[in-house]
């Protein structure tokens, strides 16, 4: 049977994770594809003779695969409407349209290539020097620029998702599920550990899955247990991303196929296991970026996992058992090894030669060997993302030819097992991985002891059952004996010129280049020259940069240190990272009746407000000539209680409350102590030690936290209890000279004559059939008027109750916009609008109210200070000679070339039919009858008269007193 | 024992005539889905669900909030530390909701007994400040139930539902999808059963978060069926 | 910050339920304060690069404000003894 997915596809293989069963076709750059389920997206191109997956940054030098993994720099595409797809990752699947970036007009004739001819002009710095000058032309050259930038294209009809996020908090977070990490995850379970297993391929195993049969039953056998074991979730396709204190981990989890590609996991493990294994390392000559030069583990998973044949003809240099193990494979899948470079024995190659592909091979004896692949194996990276994010600086050992971690810099809640911790053959990577896995568990099982005793919801529970939470597991630490490291070549760069970083297209010449300019270190060398910044931030690039710095500055590879791995590990895209957002939102118990009515919305803080149902001002006037009714539910209110809260009102507020009768209302103010104004609002007395406090809307968290604090903090001794009941109370206010009318008709068990309740009392009664209600009788529009709170389940029912039976006296709902015109009119300031960050208390009109006899109140110093003084400005009522005229809030007030001043509010007052404002002004100005000068936006100036009060309407109080 | 409660928008807007509804009903801050019924006095769903993961509007039950000493005389006699939960000899659940802080959780209507019985607990304790406040209207009451409602809660909240951590009667306050909300782990018929406990405004918003989170374990919302504690 | 903050009431929460008050200042006499002692405890602060005093308020849970021992370089946090620290610290009995 011949084979349909492409040429260079091999027999059966005894690893493949390729499904034969089921075919699949997707189209790249237009043209039908065939692979298998399992493959991925470039392995199904590389089976059918593909060899050019992309074109490079800045050369546009064409590009192949390198180490098909998640981490090669030359197979990023576009898929649909996602751009930079890791190709040699993402896993094929039917209908997909993959095409490739950074391309035009094509692939294989790409105009921009043109580059490459130029190629020496474009060394380090090129961009940060050549278009810099003339300075007003950059966005000429940016325009241009941005078409060679090798992203893909984001769509703007992609589908909006709010992926999810979840949190997980495991016992033993384990990074990497090769045979260490596996053999971690069983001895951590079988302590009694719960483990979270997180590996970055698509299956368990590590190298193990593209190793030999014995590899392989090993993988199975590991695999086996921890599917058996119940306390292990593993995460395929998924990728610890960052480390913050206290082991607080992101990890990654990709869900390709649906609309949400990522999501995030908060986890908080208590220990974590670093395993993540090593990272071949690429080796640095003339032509190594050509497609067809591969690392050896890239042909060992072509070959083993996806049947796919990467050449016909190959050069091979060797370091190491790995590339000897590639030599195998080679063989095996029928690719001619033409030559042999063992680097143990002196072997080199100084160039690969070809222009879209390798076509021939220099070996250091300087033969040329016609061949279309060149495999290379000459050591390690130690991906020490995570414990650099640990505090911890590995430590290079020439000896292996990689970094290591420094042992005693990792936290006690890090541990770290695998090939990132040493050498050895598999059976002593996997007792060294489960005696840390063990010992993971028993670090675990301590902290979780101290947290489970230090948490109250555990408290005479059932006790635990046996596990790392009951502090069971073995009682010593379980340390086994470091890894052997085992000896390796030091081979970093050739003796050619070749590439360090292929996503940034920096080559060893413009570092040393970088050196030369004076950018002598691994840092400022990677900053200027861009190495080790690109996609692959640094998995690659790292030591060989350090590798060429250290040349080239005459110091070690010691002494030059790595540059500073820092979180996310890999890309993330930005849903992921966002998550759904959660952003509560705050409804009155009316609200139905609100929408029911076209109420306009106001979003104010978290809540959701009337604005205005029909014409502001309409609405203001019925209230000022009929009756009207409000939803006012966002008033903060506290419920009071105890025989201290008169000592805690005179400590908060900056007016008396020591002689408040019971029915009585007070108006209060408070301030902070820099004497600015906080808040305010009235308290009422419901009974002897109880009282009801009701604050500014976006002032009820505020307040209720203020006062805790100088509870808890200051006067614990005080006996008050807090509860807020701003949401316990549906909270409406019936304003107008039909207000008492209408609440006649509803209420119950109060006599409402002005005798009995007068303005500034408070009465509980029954309204509209509901007990429990509370009236105050205040008047922020400056109307006779009832403020009822009802309880929040009948809020509906009554506020129906009320626009039913006043539908004969005019009865109209009004919104916010409404009130701040009555408000205004009545020369009532709102804290917030017509105060600031800095206005102290004599700032906002409050003489009346500051009884600086007290003993002590909040901010009692600073406003003593401030009258003795006289400092800061004064709010004053603002008349414009122009009555027609409504300065813009925030509009200056100027004197001579100052600022002397700005508008608070205004409006438009329909009572009186003339423009109304307050006003800060220096105290100067401030006397009545001044004439002041305001400048309007538009920069016209304007008179306006300084009134003798805030009020403009009903400046004595009369209409609200009747 | 039911009727049929009148819904859609109130017609007793400006102008218009006619009577409003005479009895009050009480009506919770989550709309419940059809068929609405009127049962203790409360305006409920009548929907059952089939699913295993289950939401339920219980805000009827009556919550009354106690605060007494923390180590005081009454505190000693409810017996149910900071933390816990537990049911009392008449079935009120109590649940220590905070330092020197209880909320009680009753049978719908029960709400001003309970303060009643609190306020008797406290006054035979004179030399301590204790005070009980009904905040039946002021909180809205869910309850999220099924094995996978830890799972739906670790997509909501960073606490830690394991049995170590937060076992069966674990009660806690922290932020349910940035909502500050008690949560109480009260398993029903061995199964997992957690109630959460927020300011009534922001109940519609928590209800909806909650549904959003468990579509993928395939919730069902299910109606209020009195005593429902 | 994704530290966890140990409240004496509630035991490890994440810093996220927390709002951050700041070092501890003690409130001087208003009786007998100078402006400039005043300003000093309303504005200024050690900032000390190692262990610091804190109020912390646990808003998403008990509601207590708290006293902890910070370390403001590793984030290594230490509860306040009930001894050493206001009332609103002490632990849960």
């Amino acid at each position: 049977m011949s084979e349909p997915t492409g040429a260079m596809r091999l027999p059966r293989q005894l690893g493949e994770v390729i499904d034969r069963g089921e075919p699949l076709e997707f189209t790249w750059n237009g043209r039908p594809c065939h692979g298998y389920a399992g493959d991925t997206i470039v392995s199904a191109l590389a089976a059918a003779g593909e060899r050019v997956f992309s074109r490079s940054m800045k050369y546009h030098r064409p590009r192949g695969l390198l180490t098909a993994s998640f981490h090669d720099p030359g197979c990023m595409v576009q898929v649909g409407d996602e751009p930079n797809v890791r190709g040699a990752h993402r896993l094929a699947a039917g209908g997909m349209v993959v095409t490739s970036q950074n391309t035009w007009p094509s692939l294989r004739l790409d105009a921009k290539s043109v580059n490459g001819l130029g190629g020496r002009f474009l060394t380090a710095g090129f961009y940060y020097k050549t278009f810099m000058r003339p300075r007003f032309a950059w966005p000429a050259y940016e325009s241009v620029l941005r078409r060679f930038v090798n992203g893909g294209t984001v769509s703007p009809d992609t589908p909006h998702t709010r992926p999810e996020k979840r949190h997980a908090h495991p016992d033993v977070l384990i990074a990497g599920g090769g045979p260490a990490g596996m053999a971690a995850a069983i001895s951590a379970a079988e302590a009694g550990a719960s483990v979270l297993l997180v590996e970055e391929e698509h299956g368990l195993g590590g190298h193990l899955r593209w190793g030999s049969e014995a590899d392989l039953a090993a993988l199975a056998e590991l695999a086996g247990r921890v599917a058996a074991e119940p306390g292990v979730e593993v995460l395929t396709d998924a990728v610890v991303i960052a480390r913050y204190d206290g082991n607080a981990l992101a990890v990654l989890e990709r869900r390709h196929g649906g609309a949400e590609a990522e999501r995030l996991i908060r986890t908080r493990a208590k220990t974590l296991v670093v395993a993540p294994g090593l990272i071949e390392r690429p080796y640095v000559f003339a032509g190594n970026d050509l497609p067809g030069v591969m690392l050896s583990t890239a042909v060992r998973r072509l070959i083993n996992l996806h049947a796919v044949r990467p050449g016909q003809r190959a050069v091979v240099l060797t370091a190491n058992p790995d590339g000897d193990a590639a030599i195998a494979d080679l063989k095996r899948a029928g690719v001619e090894v033409a030559r042999v470079e063992d680097a143990r024995l002196g072997g080199d190659v100084s160039a690969a030669v070809g222009r879209t592909g390798v076509r021939a091979v220099q070996v250091a004896d300087g033969t040329r060997i016609d061949c279309d692949l060149l495999v290379t194996a000459v050591g390690w990276t130690a991906p020490t993302s995570l414990l650099n994010a640990s505090g911890d600086r590995p430590v290079y050992n020439p000896r292996a030819a990689r970094f290591f971690p420094d042992a005693s810099r990792l936290p006690g809640d890090v541990l770290v097992t695998g090939g990132i911790a040493g050498d050895g053959s598999l059976e002593e990577l996997t007792e060294h991985a489960a005696a840390v896995g063990t010992e993971a568990a028993r670090r675990a099982g301590r902290i979780a002891a101290a947290r489970v005793a230090a948490t109250p919801t555990r408290r005479a529970a059932a006790p635990l059952a046996p596990g790392p939470g009951a502090g069971t597991g073995p009682a010593a630490a379980v340390m086994p004996p470091d890894l052997p490291v085992e000896a390796h070549p030091e081979l970093f760069i050739g003796r050619t010129n070749g590439f360090v970083d292929f996503s940034e297209d920096v080559s060893a010449k413009d570092l040393r280049a970088a050196v030369a300019e004076g950018y002598d270190s691994a840092e400022l060398a990677k900053r200027f020259t861009t190495a080790t910044m690109g996609p692959l931030q640094g998995k690659l690039e790292t030591v060989n940069t350090v590798a060429v710095v250290a040349a080239a500055t005459g110091a070690s590879i010691a002494g030059t240190g790595t540059t500073t791995w820092r979180p996310p590990y890999v890309p993330v895209t930005l849903g992921a990272l966002a998550g759904r957002a959660f952003e509560p939102v705050r409804y009155s118990p009316m609200q139905p009746w609100h929408e029911a009515h076209g109420a306009v919305p106001l979003v104010a803080g978290a809540w959701i407000r009337p604005d205005h149902y029909a014409d502001p001002a309409a609405e203001a006037r019925n209230v000022r000539e009929h009756v009207g009714i409000i939803d006012v539910t966002p008033i903060g209110k506290l419920d009071l209680r105890g025989p201290d809260v008169p000592a805690l009102l005179n400590l908060l507020y900056v007016n008396k409350w020591s002689k408040l009768g019971i029915g009585r209302v007070r108006y209060g103010v408070m301030c902070a102590d820099d004497g600015v104004v906080l808040d305010d609002g009235v308290t009422g007395r419901l009974a002897d030690e109880h009282y009801l406090m009701s604050t500014t809307s976006s002032g009820a968290a505020t307040v209720w936290e203020w006062a805790e604090n100088w509870l808890q903090t200051e006067h614990p001794d005080w006996r008050v209890h807090i509860t807020p009941v701003t949401t316990a109370y549906a909270s409406m206010n019936v304003a107008g000279p039909q207000a008492r009318r209408l609440i006649e008709r509803v209420t119950q068990g109060v006599d409402l004559s002005n005798e009995e309740f007068p303005y500034m009392n408070v009465r509980t009664g029954q309204i509209a059939g509901v007990d429990d209600c509370v009236l105050w009788r205040i008047g922020f529009t400056g109307e006779l008027s009832y403020e009822l709170h009802v309880p929040a389940g009948y809020g509906l029912h009554v506020w129906e109750t009320l626009l039913d039976r006043g539908a004969d006296l005019g009865i109209g709902a009004f919104g916010v916009e409404a009130q701040r015109i009555l408000r205004l009119e009545k020369g009532h300031f709102i804290v917030g609008q017509d105060t600031d960050g800095l206005t102290r208390g004599f700032s906002a009109g409050l003489e009346w109210a500051i009884k600086l006899d007290k003993d002590d109140f909040v901010g009692k110093p600073e406003l003593a200070w401030q009258f003795a003084d006289g400092s800061g400005p004064r709010l004053v009522g603002l008349q414009p000679v122009d009555r027609s005229v409504v300065p813009e809030v925030a509009s200056l007030i100027v004197e001579g070339g100052h600022i002397a001043g700005r508008i608070t509010s205004s409006r438009m007052s329909p009572t009186l039919g003339r423009s109304i404002c307050l006003a800060q002004v220096e105290a100067r100005l401030a006397e009545p009858g001044t004439e002041v000068t305001v400048r309007l936006p538009s920069g016209r100036l304007i008179a306006a008269t300084v009134m003798p009060q805030l009020a403009h309407v009903d400046p004595d109080g009369e209409r609200m007193r009747v | 024992m039911s009727e049929p409660a009148s819904r859609g928008p109130a017609s007793t807007g400006p102008g218009a005539t006619g009577p409003a509804s005479t009895v009050p009903v009480a009506r919770s801050p989550i709309a419940p889905p059809p068929p609405v019924l009127v049962l203790a006095g409360w305006e409920v769903s009548g929907r059952r669900a089939r699913a295993g993961l289950t939401l339920t509007d219980c805000t009827p039950l009556a919550k009354v909030q106690l605060r007494a000493p923390v180590g005081g005389g009454a505190a000693a006699e409810l017996g149910v530390p900071f933390g816990r939960a537990a049911r009392d000899r008449d079935g009120t659940l109590v649940a220590g909701s905070g330092p020197g802080e209880w909320l009680l959780l009753a049978a719908p209507g029960q709400g001003p007994a309970l303060a009643v019985r609190a306020t008797g607990l406290a006054s035979r304790f004179p030399g301590e400040l204790a005070t009980a406040t009904d905040i039946t209207h002021g909180r809205a009451l869910i309850r999220l139930s099924g094995s996978r409602g830890a799972g739906v809660l670790a997509k909501v909240c960073g606490i830690d539902t394991g049995d170590d951590i937060t076992p069966d009667g674990a009660a806690f306050r922290c932020a349910v999808a940035a909502v500050a909300t008690d949560v109480i782990r009260d398993d029903t018929g061995g199964e997992r059963s957690y109630l959460l406990h927020c300011e009534r405004s922001s109940g519609a918003y928590l209800f909806g978060e909650l549904l959003a989170a468990g579509s993928e374990f395939g919730i069902e919302i299910d109606g209020f069926t009195p005593p429902g504690i | 910050m994704t530290i966890l903050l140990p409240c004496a009431w509630c035991g490890p929460r994440e810093a996220t339920e927390f709002a951050h008050i700041g070092e501890v200042a003690a409130r001087p006499d208003p009786g007998a304060v100078t402006p400039a002692q005043w300003r000093e405890y309303l504005y200024l602060r050690a900032n000390p690069c190692g262990w610091t005093s804190e109020t912390w308020y646990h808003r998403m849970g008990c509601r207590r404000f708290i006293r902890v021992e910070r370390h403001t370089e590793t984030n290594e946090v230490r509860p306040v003894p009930a001894a050493a620290g206001a009332r609103a610290g002490e632990p849960a009995p």
